[in-house]
C-alpha cells in the first residue's frame, strides 16, 4: 500500500525540474564533489575516499589492491623519517637514436612529474640501519631504463660495495627503454655486473618487486636479490602477458604472472603487504647484519632467548597461521590418547617400537623445533626456479644474538597438513631450496641447523623428471664444501639419502626415538627376505636407532625424550638442544672457515 | 537560510525532520534503501532518492551515494537524524569538503567527542568530573589489572571504539579481571577490529542522567535540563523522563553548568546531550557527549516547549540563540516509551513483518512519532524501534497514568511488540515510587 497521491504535500519537485533559479545566489558556494575525492579502485572497481586509501598506504580498504605509488611517496613509507639523502640528480639524458620528440618528451616529463629520471637513488635508514635505496617511478615513461636509470643504479650500487651497505632496489618497470634503443640493453648487463660485485664482497641486496616489473628490468637486477620480494597481485614477468598471448594464441590461467604465482613457482622469497613492508625490511636486515662473535655475547645468549621467549615474533603467516590453526583443529584429547598409547610401551622400547614411534604425528615437526629454539623468524620460499617446495621450510632466524639459518623437513600434524607438506617427502625442488638456503647462510657468514624427518626423497614421476638424484647428489657435494659450521638434528625419520641430502654436517644429533638408515625396515626385509611382514626384525638387525648409530659413530649426540614427546612435553628436549647448541656455537664458531670445512670433510671421510 | 535539506535517515526521526523542515518552508530529500520503497519518508518528503540495497551498509551508511544524492538533488545540508552516519566524523568532513553543511557539529568535534580517551580528557582539563579510570588506551592485560587493582572493584573494562554493550565486562573481583579482560578486547577486536580498552570504575547502581544542551556557532551554550534514562536493558535505554525524581533545584543547576561547560570545553555547535552517571550520594561524573540528536528529545520539547529539531536547523543556519539560560521555563512532567516489534519472551528477539491492525492513541499531551502505518511492512534490516509514546502531565503520577492509558490504547497486530513489558515497567512499584537505577531491569525483571 502507498500514500504517495494521498497526502496533501506544499510542493512536488522533481530533479529535472529544477532550475538554475531556484537555487538563488549562484555564489560558487553550490554542494559540489571536489574532484579526486573519490576514486576507483582498479581492483574491485569500487569507489574508495580518497583519503581513506592515502591513510591506508594507498591499499585499497575493500580489496586490499595495491594501487601504484610514486617513487617519493614510497621512500616515506619505507626509509625513518628525514633519513633520505638523495644521489646522483641532474645525470645528463643522452638521446643515442636521436629519437624524434624523444628530449621534449624527458624534459616535459621532469616538469610533470617533478622526477628528474624513472628512478631516485640515494641513503637512508630502515629501523636505524643504514641502506642504499633506489625505487623506480612509473609516472615517468613506465619506469623503463635508460641511460640515466642504469647510471643512477649502478653508481648507487657501486657506492654500496664501497661503503659496506646494504642494497635494496624496488622495481615497477616496462622494461628497457625503446627510444635508447641498444644502449638501453646494454644497461640490463650494467647494473648485473655492479651487483655482482656487490654481492662477492659479502653485502646485501634485498628486491622488491612492485607491480609491474617486466621486460629488460625482470632480467636484470630485478631478479639478482639474496632476498627478492613482491607486493600482493603484482605483474612481474619478462615477456608480458599480451606478447605471450599473441605468441602462443592461448588464453594465459587465472593469477599468471602475478606475485602468489612466482611465490608458488618458487622464484620470489615471499609476497609482502604494504602495510608490513617496513617491517619485514627493518627485520631482514637485521638478521643479516654480522655481529663479531665472541665469548661475552654467548654467554648472554640464554637470557636473551629468554627474554624473547612467548613474544610473537614469527613472521611466516601463511606457512605459520596455517599450521597453528591446523593444530588446533586436531580433536582435543588426541594429544592426550597419544601420550597415554606412549607411556603404556615407554619402557624397553624395541628397535620396531621406536621406527613407529618416529612415525607419529604427534610428534613434534620441524617447525614445532624452529619455535622453541629461535625467533625472529623468516621464511624465504623457493628453489629460484621451479617451484616451492612446501615439505621443507627454511628461513633466517636469531638464536639469542647470533644470526642462523634454519631449514627443516617438515610434516604436517594431520592429513591435510600432510597433504600440504606432501609427507614431508622432499621433491628435487625442495633440496635445491635448501642448497640455495645454505649458499645464502655461507654468504653472510650463518650457522646452518637443519632439521631432518622424512620418509625419504619423493618418489614419483616429476621427481625423477627434474633429477631426484641429481639435487640430493649436488647437496651432498655442496654441503661438504660449506664454509660455516652445519648441524643437522635427526627429529623422526631419517630416510635414506633423502635425508643424508641434509645431514653432509660437522654434527649430526638424534631425538631418543628417531632413526637414520639407509632404506625403511619394510623395504629391506623385502628386499633381502623377500617379505616385508619381517620389517619389525629388520629394524634390529639394520642397527637404526640412536643409540646404535652412536655407537657406530653416525651421530655425535642423542637428545633424550623423557616422555613420550608431543608439542605440548617438549620444552625439556627443546630446553637440552638449546645448551647443545650454544655450546655447539661456541666451539665452531671461533673455528677457521678452512678448519670447518676439513673437520666436516674428516667426519665422513672415515667411513 | 537554507533552500533544501537531505535527510540521511530513515524511520520515525526522518519523519519528525521533514515535519520540522516543512514548518521552517524548507524543502526535503529523503533517501532510502530499496527495502523503504514504501516507507512512511520516502512518500512525505518533496522529493526520495534511492541509494542503494536493503542492508544499512549500502544505502543508509553508503556515505558516496549520500553525498551523491545531496549534490544531484541540489540540496545545501544534511541532518543525519541519529544512528547510521550521525556520529560519523568521517563523513561529516566529507560534507565539509564538498559544501554541503552537515547538521550538527564540525567533524572535528565529532571525531573528538566520539574517541572516548580524548573527551574524557577535553573534561577533565575542563575541570568536569569524570568517572576514575585510564587515561590513555590499555592494550596489555597485565598493565591493565595494575590499572584496575589502583582504582579499586569493581571495574568496568570498555572497547574504546565500543558502544551497545560490545566489549564491554564488569570484574567484580581482582581474580577475575584477566580472563574478562581477554574476552572484552576479543570482542572488540572482532566487532571493531581495534584491541584498544580502557577501564574505569564500576559505579553501584547509578542513575543515568544526561542534559540537554544547545550551543551556537558563536559561543552561547545553554541547557534545557535534564532526562532521566536509567530504565534500560543491556545498555539500550528504553523509558526516558524529565524532570529526574531525584534532582532538586541546585544540583540541576550544577550540573546544567557542568553540561553547558563541558559543550564550550569541546567547541560544541548544535543540539548535543551531555551523559552523566548519577551514584547514590548525589556525586555524579561526565561519561560521554552525543554529538547528535537523540531519541529521547520529545521529552525535552515536552517541558521546555521547545521544537529541538528546528533549532538545530536554525542554528546550522548560522543564526544566534534565540533564548538565553533565563529564559528556559521548564514545566511539569514528561516520559517517554520505546517501542520496539520484538519479543520480551523471546529475548527480545527482532520482529519484523506487517502490521496487520493499527491504532494509536491521542487526546491531550499525548504524543506519537513513529513512521508506521496500516499495513506497513516493517523490514528485517534495521533498528526494532517503531513508535515512541511521550506524554506530558502536570506531575510525574499523573504522567505515569497518563502513560498506562495512551499505552493501553496502542494496538499493533501483525508483529510482536515489547508493549506489554513497558506496562509492566511503568506499574512497578519501584517505578512509580522513582525508586530506580540503570539495574532496574536486571533487578526486577530478569529473564
Amino acid at each position: 500500500m502507498t500514500f504517495k497521491d494521498m497526502f496533501k504535500k506544499t510542493t512536488y519537485i522533481s530533479v529535472e525540474e529544477e532550475t538554475e533559479q531556484d537555487r538563488g545566489s549562484g555564489d560558487g558556494q553550490e554542494p559540489a564533489v571536489p574532484e579526486g575525492m573519490w576514486q576507483k579502485c582498479p581492483g574491485c572497481g569500487e569507489l574508495v575516499y580518497s583519503e581513506d586509501l592515502e591513510e591506508n598506504l594507498s591499499v585499497c580498504p575493500k580489496c586490499g589492491y595495491h594501487v601504484r605509488i610514486g617513487a617519493r611517496e614510497r621512500i616515506e613509507m619505507v626509509l625513518d623519517p628525514d633519513t633520505f639523502v638523495e644521489w646522483d640528480t641532474g645525470i645528463e639524458n643522452g638521446d643515442p637514436l636521436g629519437f624524434h620528440g624523444y628530449e621534449d618528451k624527458v624534459k616535459q616529463l621532469q616538469r610533470m612529474t617533478g622526477l628528474d629520471e624513472a628512478v631516485i637513488t640515494g641513503t637512508g635508514k630502515i629501523g636505524r640501519r643504514d641502506v642504499v635505496i633506489g625505487v623506480c617511478d612509473t609516472a615517468f615513461l613506465m619506469g623503463s631504463m635508460g641511460h640515466v636509470v642504469g647510471e643512477k643504479i649502478t653508481r648507487a650500487v657501486e657506492r654500496a660495495t664501497k661503503q659496506k651497505k646494504p642494497v635494496i632496489l624496488f622495481s615497477c618497470s616496462g622494461g628497457a627503454r625503446m627510444q635508447e634503443g641498444i644502449v638501453s640493453l646494454m644497461q640490463m648487463a650494467k647494473t648485473s655486473a655492479a651487483l655482482k660485485k656487490h654481492s662477492d664482497a659479502g653485502l646485501l641486496y634485498i628486491s622488491v618487486l612492485t607491480d609491474p616489473t617486466t621486460g629488460g628490468v625482470t632480467a636484470s637486477f630485478a631478479m639478482l636479490g639474496d632476498i627478492i620480494l613482491a607486493e600482493p597481485g603484482a605483474l612481474i614477468g619478462f615477456a608480458g602477458p599480451r606478447v605471450i598471448k599473441q605468441t602462443i594464441g592461448q588464453d594465459l590461467p587465472e593469477g599468471f604472472q602475478r606475485s602468489e604465482f612466482l611465490l608458488e613457482h618458487g622464484l620470489i622469497d615471499n609476497v609482502v603487504t604494504r602495510q608490513n613492508l617496513k617491517r619485514i625490511l627493518a627485520r631482514l636486515l637485521r638478521l643479516h647484519t654480522r655481529t663479531k662473535q665472541t665469548p661475552e655475547l654467548y654467554a648472554k645468549v640464554m637470557d636473551e632467548l629468554e627474554e624473547y621467549k612467548n613474544r610473537q615474533l614469527w613472521e611466516s603467516p601463511d606457512e605459520f597461521f596455517l599450521h597453528n590453526e591446523e593444530s588446533e583443529m586436531i580433536p582435543a584429547g588426541s594429544a592426550e590418547e597419544g601420550k597415554q598409547r606412549l607411556k603404556n610401551d615407554l619402557q624397553n622400547y624395541s628397535a620396531w617400537d621406536r621406527v613407529q614411534i618416529s612415525r607419529r604425528a604427534e610428534r613434534p615437526t620441524a617447525v614445532d623445533y624452529m619455535k622453541r629454539l629461535f625467533t625472529h623468524f623468516y621464511e624465504l620460499h623457493g628453489d629460484r626456479a621451479f617451484r616451492d617446495d612446501r615439505s621443507i621450510v627454511g628461513g633466517v632466524a636469531m638464536f639469542g644474538h647470533q644470526p642462523v639459518t634454519v631449514i627443516g623437513q617438515q610434516k604436517g600434524h594431520n592429513t591435510k597438513e600432510n597433504i600440504m607438506r606432501n609427507f614431508g617427502m622432499p621433491y628435487p625442488e625442495g633440496y635445491r631450496k635448501a642448497l640455495r638456503l645454505m649458499k645464502e647462510a655461507e654468504k653472510f657468514k650463518r650457522p646452518i641447523i637443519c632439521f631432518v624427518d622424512t620418509p625419504g626423497a619423493f618418489c614419483g614421476i616429476e621427481a625423477e623428471e627434474r633429477g631426484q638424484g641429481e639435487a640430493i647428489a649436488r647437496n651432498l657435494a655442496e654441503m661438504s664444501a660449506i664454509t660455516v659450521p652445519i648441524l643437522t638434528i635427526m627429529i623422526g625419520e631419517g630416510g635414506s639419502g633423502g635425508a643424508l641430502a641434509m645431514a653432509v654436517s660437522n654434527e649430526v644429533w638424534m631425538m631418543e626415538n628417531a632413526t637414520y638408515t639407509v632404506l625403511s625396515p619394510e623395504g629391506f626385509a623385502s628386499i633381502l627376505w623377500k617379505d616385508s611382514k619381517r620389517a619389525d626384525e629388520a629394524a634390529t638387525v639394520m642397527k637404526m636407532t640412536a643409540s646404535d648409530l652412536r655407537r657406530l659413530g653416525i651421530i655425535e649426540t642423542i637428545v633424550p625424550e623423557k616422555e613420550p614427546i608431543t608439542q605440548e612435553t617438549m620444552e625439556d628436549a627443546a630446553m637440552f638442544i638449546k645448551e647443545k647448541l650454544l655450546s655447539f656455537l661456541q666451539d665452531y664458531m671461533i673455528k677457521k672457515e678452512d678448519d670447518i670445512v676439513e673437520l666436516r670433510y674428516h667426519r665422513f671421510r672415515d667411513f | 537560510m537554507f533552500h533544501k535539506i537531505l535527510i540521511a535517515n530513515r524511520g520515525e526521526i526522518a519523519v519528525r525532520i521533514i515535519r520540522a523542515c516543512r514548518e521552517l518552508g524548507i524543502k526535503t530529500v529523503a533517501v532510502y534503501s530499496e527495502a523503504d520503497r514504501e516507507a512512511l519518508h520516502t512518500q512525505l518528503a518533496d522529493e526520495s532518492i534511492c541509494i542503494g540495497p536493503a542492508p544499512s551498509k549500502d544505502s543508509y551508511l553508503n556515505m558516496e551515494q549520500i553525498i551523491s544524492a545531496t549534490v544531484i538533488t541540489k540540496a545545501d545540508a544534511i541532518h543525519p537524524g541519529f544512528g547510521f552516519l550521525s556520529e560519523n566524523a568521517k563523513f561529516a568532513a566529507m560534507c565539509e569538503k564538498c559544501n554541503i553543511k552537515f547538521i550538527g557539529p564540525s567533524s572535528e568535534v565529532i571525531g573528538r567527542m566520539g574517541n572516548k580517551s580524548e573527551a574524557r580528557k577535553t573534561m577533565q582539563a575542563a575541570g568536569i568530573p569524570v568517572v576514575p579510570g585510564s587515561e590513555e588506551p590499555v592494550l596489555l592485560a597485565e598493565e591493565a589489572k595494575k590499572l584496575a587493582d589502583s582504582i579499586g572493584y569493581p571495574v568496568i573494562v570498555k572497547a574504546s571504539s565500543g558502544g551497545g554493550g560490545k566489549g564491554m565486562r564488569i570484574v567484580e573481583k581482582e581474580e577475575d579481571f584477566l580472563s574478562c579482560f581477554h574476552t572484552a578486547q576479543q570482542e572488540s577486536v572482532n566487532a571493531f577490529g581495534d584491541n584498544a580498552m580502557y577501564l574505569e570504575k564500576y559505579i553501584i547502581a547509578p542513575r543515568h542522567i544526561e542534559f540537554q544542551i544547545l550551543a551556537d556557532k558563536y559561543g552561547s551554550v545553554i541547557h534545557l535540563g535534564e532526562r532521566d534514562c536509567s530504565i534500560q536493558r543491556r545498555c539500550q535505554k528504553m523509558i526516558e523522563e524529565s524532570p529526574s525524581s531525584v534532582i532538586d533545584e541546585d544540583l540541576r543547576k550544577r550540573m546544567g553548568s557542568a553540561a553547558v561547560l563541558a559543550a564550550k570545553a569541546a567547541g560544541y555547535e548544535s543540539a548535543g546531550t551531555v551523559e552523566f552517571l548519577l551514584d547514590k550520594s548525589g556525586e555524579f561524573y561526565f561519561m560521554e557527549m552525543n554529538t547528535r540528536i537523540q531519541v529521547e528529545h520529545p521529552v525535552t520539547e515536552m517541558v521546555s516547549g521547545l521544537d529541538l529539531v528546528k533549532e538545530q536547523i536554525r542554528i546550522a543556519q548560522g543564526e544566534t540563540l534565540s533564548y538565553r539560560q533565563e529564559d528556559i521555563r521548564l514545566s511539569g512532567h514528561a516520559m517517554e516509551c520505546r517501542i520496539n516489534a520484538e519479543n520480551p519472551a523471546k529475548n527480545f528477539m527482532p520482529c519484523p513483518g506487517t502490521v496487520k491492525r493499527f491504532h494509536i492513541p491521542g487526546g491531550n499531551g499525548v504524543r506519537i512519532d513513529t513512521a508506521v502505518y496500516q499495513d506497513y511492512e516493517i523490514p528485517p534490516y534495521y533498528d526494532s524501534m517503531i513508535l515512541k509514546v511521550i506524554v506530558h502531565d502536570k506531575t510525574r503520577t499523573e504522567a505515569i497514568r497518563k502513560m498506562e492509558t495512551a499505552l493501553g490504547e496502542i494496538i499493533i497486530d501483525g508483529v510482536d511488540t515489547n508493549l506489554d513489558f513497558l506496562y509492566e515497567i511503568i506499574s512497578h512499584e519501584k517505578f512509580i515510587a522513582g525508586d530506580i537505577s540503570t539495574h532496574f531491569i536486571q533487578d526486577y525483571f530478569a529473564m
